[in-house]
């Protein structure tokens, strides 16, 4: 029941990004974004593949390249960002369509999985990279201005 | 985020278990043959299950596993913690000073909110929630 390092290292990346950019840089390089963040290179270098793919960000060519938001901060759900760095976010997987769930199991997952499935997905998916970057209005430490 | 087989296996056990009258010490053998899960695999869960006074056991041959308190007072969360170790999706999110980035994380709140959620939703079903709704499991639902 954890959330991966490739989750947690992502989203911290992406609240790199996100700060870097609200300080007024267009772009940030992965080897700053590793030494503010303590992540080796190597690691972002990987995370950043999947978040480009996915297109959470884009890569800024040139000799001072990198990459930079693909959209703003209150408009990256938590949720989509961990689904995919996680490949999904629920705790047991739905049952194998060859096999066939016994009345136990299929009761622990009515009444137990798909509720746990429910309200952690109520909490990451009402999560901006904003909000969680604590840029929000109502977030305690500081404003975000576009 | 998955649950393990671990935990997993302990509801369906218990849930098995306070499906049998009342007082009658079940079996690891029985559970074994109803759940699918082997015995020794079985014996293995039971270890942590009677440690956190979740179970308690008699050896012999009438021996088995009775829940250890009334299934109302039996969470599936304390049934998971003692066989997972521990809900918390990220360390951080529990505990203090585990990582020196703390005080800048700002992504630790995040976690911690998500912690509690977890949290909240497994203390709030206990075994005979779970007995109630297995009893209440509507046939023609069941079969798909």
């Amino acid at each position: 029941m954890t959330i991966s390092t490739r989750g947690r290292y992502g989203v911290r990346l992406l609240i790199d990004l996100a700060e870097q950019c609200a300080k007024g840089g267009d772009h940030v390089s992965l080897a700053g974004a590793a030494e503010r963040q303590g992540i080796s290179l190597r690691y972002l270098e990987q995370l950043a593949v999947i978040l480009r793919r996915s297109g959470f960000i884009r890569s800024v060519k040139g000799a001072s390249g990198g990459y930079a938001l693909a959209k703003t901060p209150d408009e990256i759900i938590l949720g989509d960002v961990l689904r995919i760095l996680e490949d999904d976010m629920l705790v047991a997987d739905p049952p194998a369509p060859d096999t066939e769930e016994t009345r136990l199991q299929r009761c622990i997952r009515q009444t137990v999985f798909n509720k746990l499935n429910e309200r952690i997905a109520r909490v990451i998916d009402n999560k901006t990279l904003a909000s969680v970057a604590g840029m929000t209005d109502s977030g305690e430490s500081y404003m975000y201005f576009i | 985020m998955k649950i393990s087989s671990k935990g997993r296996y302990s509801l369906e056990a218990l849930l098995y278990i306070v499906l049998q009258p009342e007082g009658d010490y079940v079996s690891t053998r029985s559970i074994a043959d109803n759940t699918g899960i082997s015995v020794g695999y079985l014996e293995q869960l039971f270890i942590p299950l009677r440690r956190a006074g979740i179970v308690r056991g008699v050896r012999g041959p009438q021996g088995g596993y009775l829940p250890a308190r009334a299934p109302d007072k039996i969470s599936v969360g304390d049934i998971l913690r003692s066989v997972e170790g521990t809900l918390v999706p990220v360390a951080c999110g529990a505990q203090d000073r585990l990582c020196d980035r703390e005080k800048n994380c700002i992504s630790r709140h995040t976690w911690k909110e998500l912690y509690q959620e977890i949290s909240g939703c497994v203390d709030s079903i206990s075994l005979a929630d779970l007995s109630e709704s297995y009893k209440n499991m509507d046939n023609a639902d069941y079969m798909i």
